[in-house]
């Protein structure tokens, strides 16, 4: 089914809407992305003037929920969306939500940061690594949210498998740590927070990718399996 | 859990009903007026005890096809039908088929309410006295209960013999539908019975409808969509005389499987 006519509405004043959201969410998404950076490169860097910005920022990120929230429920109102239009619109909802926690983790991240300042931590080599690939994931899923690339979002999914294996390696490897070293249990609790925080985004972008087939296809995937998904990719 | 193949089983739900299911079955129907063709090679099933509806842009055959079930058609002179609609297996069209009979079997409103200048009791039983029935306990009795049925009762039980230009548009267009209840058919085709309606009758007319079901095949034309995602079961949507999708209104109006309809329900340039 064609989804790329979003702005071919009769009411000129309804494309005007749906557009706006739309941009709202692709805002947020970009703010978040760059959260999720700048949250990542100040764990690695120490830099906890970096972490303190992050948190700042946070609200932004909340504001935007607001904002699109509000957005989606006057056009339900007013303009009572069907089909595609109706799909988009819960798809956003639902999206702005899974953003705005993301925001969350984000900021968990930072917090850690600010706290572990100046102590005795374990190498993050792995957990860099690890955000890496999810800051990679957000921006794909947001990338196939704006050109509603169901395809895409299919391949994206399959990714979190990988977060998900590093995450147990980085656990693993803490652990040994804290029997090494029994003083340093609280530092390294901070860092199983963070590498926790990480593979929670992976979740959740996972989760936006589900909402991205829903919007294109109109099948819920939520708790579909591998081989299901993958049937639904198309040439 | 996703199921394409359920998605898929849904759409043939409604053409695999099974004949004690099936209230009317449309065959291949073609319609001319004059020259031009206004229905192209319809084939439906319509259930039994649901409420059908059938949306598109106008002129896309929806009236017309929702004429030709109680024959309405006949009426135009240069109206030329082929193709069959069934009702429980006889088709409608046959020459042995008495259109009046067939009339009290399926009964139809209009798009204004068209009471008879009469009271309201007289609209109600007019059918029954024009069949001949004239017992006075009997009329009593489906007067009530049609008026009850079309959800009036309560509102001119202490009236019923005051003329029924007194009632209200929405009134009086639940007093047609009592009229058409009251000799008892099978199925019941509303054209647009709400479009002449202020929004609170017509939520009345809608509830009506949900309950109609419960005794009668309902198939009601709509102009609104919302309507028909509100009050019907299934939806058929119709353009330039084509029937382009069939299905479950709850599949309809959240999933389309067609770009036409798509574009219709959503409020497209086609």
């Amino acid at each position: 089914m064609e989804n790329t006519n979003l702005s071919r509405h009769i009411s000129g004043q309804f494309n005007a809407e749906i557009e706006s959201v739309r941009n709202q969410v692709m805002q947020m998404g970009g703010l978040i992305e760059q959260q999720l950076g700048n949250a990542l490169k100040a764990m690695c860097e120490n830099d906890i003037e970096l972490a303190r910005k992050v948190i700042i920022k946070d609200t932004e990120v909340n504001d935007f929920e607001l904002l699109v929230d509000q957005d989606c429920s006057r056009i339900i109102a007013k303009r009572q969306p069907a089909a595609s239009d109706l799909r988009l619109i819960l798809t956003i909802m639902k999206t702005i939500t899974e953003l705005e926690r993301i925001g969350d983790r984000v900021t968990d991240i930072a917090k850690m940061t600010i706290e572990n300042h100046g102590k005795k931590v374990p190498p993050m080599i792995g957990l860099e690594n690890m955000g890496q690939i999810v800051l990679k994931m957000l921006h794909d899923c947001l990338d196939a949210f704006t050109r509603l690339d169901m395809n895409n979002a299919i391949e994206i999914h399959k990714q979190d498998k990988k977060v998900n294996r590093q995450y147990e390696s980085i656990l693993r490897e803490l652990m040994t740590f804290m029997m090494e070293d029994p003083r340093s249990v609280p530092f390294v609790l901070n860092v199983l927070a963070s590498a926790r925080a990480i593979e929670r985004i992976g979740d959740r972008c996972q989760n936006i990718c589900e909402q991205i087939v829903y919007l294109v296809k109109g099948i819920d995937v939520r708790h579909a399996t591998d081989e299901e998904l993958n049937s639904l990719i198309e040439d | 859990m996703i199921d394409l193949a359920k998605l898929n089983a849904k759409s043939d739900e409604l053409n695999n009903l099974t004949p004690e299911d099936t209230a009317l079955e449309v065959k291949n129907l073609d319609l001319y007026y004059g020259q031009k063709q206004a229905l192209f090679d319809v084939s439906m099933k319509i259930p039994k005890g649901k409420v059908t509806a059938f949306i598109g842009p106008s002129g896309c055959g929806k009236s017309t096809l929702l004429r030709c079930i109680n024959r309405m058609n006949d009426l135009v002179d240069i109206c030329r039908v082929d193709g069959k609609i069934e009702l429980q297996g006889t088709n409608i069209y046959d020459k042995s088929v008495d259109v009046a009979s067939l009339r009290r079997r399926i009964g139809m409103v209009f798009q204004r309410p068209n009471p008879f200048p009469k009271s309201i009791y007289e609209n109600v039983v007019y059918g029954l006295r024009l069949q001949g029935i004239n017992d006075r306990r009997t009329l009593d009795e489906i007067c009530e209960t049609s008026l009850r049925g079309a959800a009036l009762w309560n509102e001119v039980k202490d009236r019923l013999h005051d003329n029924a230009f007194g009632l209200s548009g929405g009134q009086q267009q639940r007093l047609v539908i009592a009229r058409a209840i009251a000799i008892g058919p099978e199925v019941l085709l509303l054209d647009e019975p709400t479009s002449a309606l202020d929004p609170i009758s017509t939520l009345t007319v809608e509830e009506l409808i949900t309950q109609l079901k419960e005794k009668f095949t309902v198939v009601i034309v709509t102009h609104n969509m919302q309507q028909a995602a509100r009050v019907s079961d299934q939806t058929a949507f119709m353009y330039m005389g084509k029937l382009i999708e069939y299905a479950d209104t709850n599949t309809l109006f959240t999933a389309p499987q067609k770009k036409q309809t798509e574009d219709y329900i959503t409020g497209r340039y086609g």
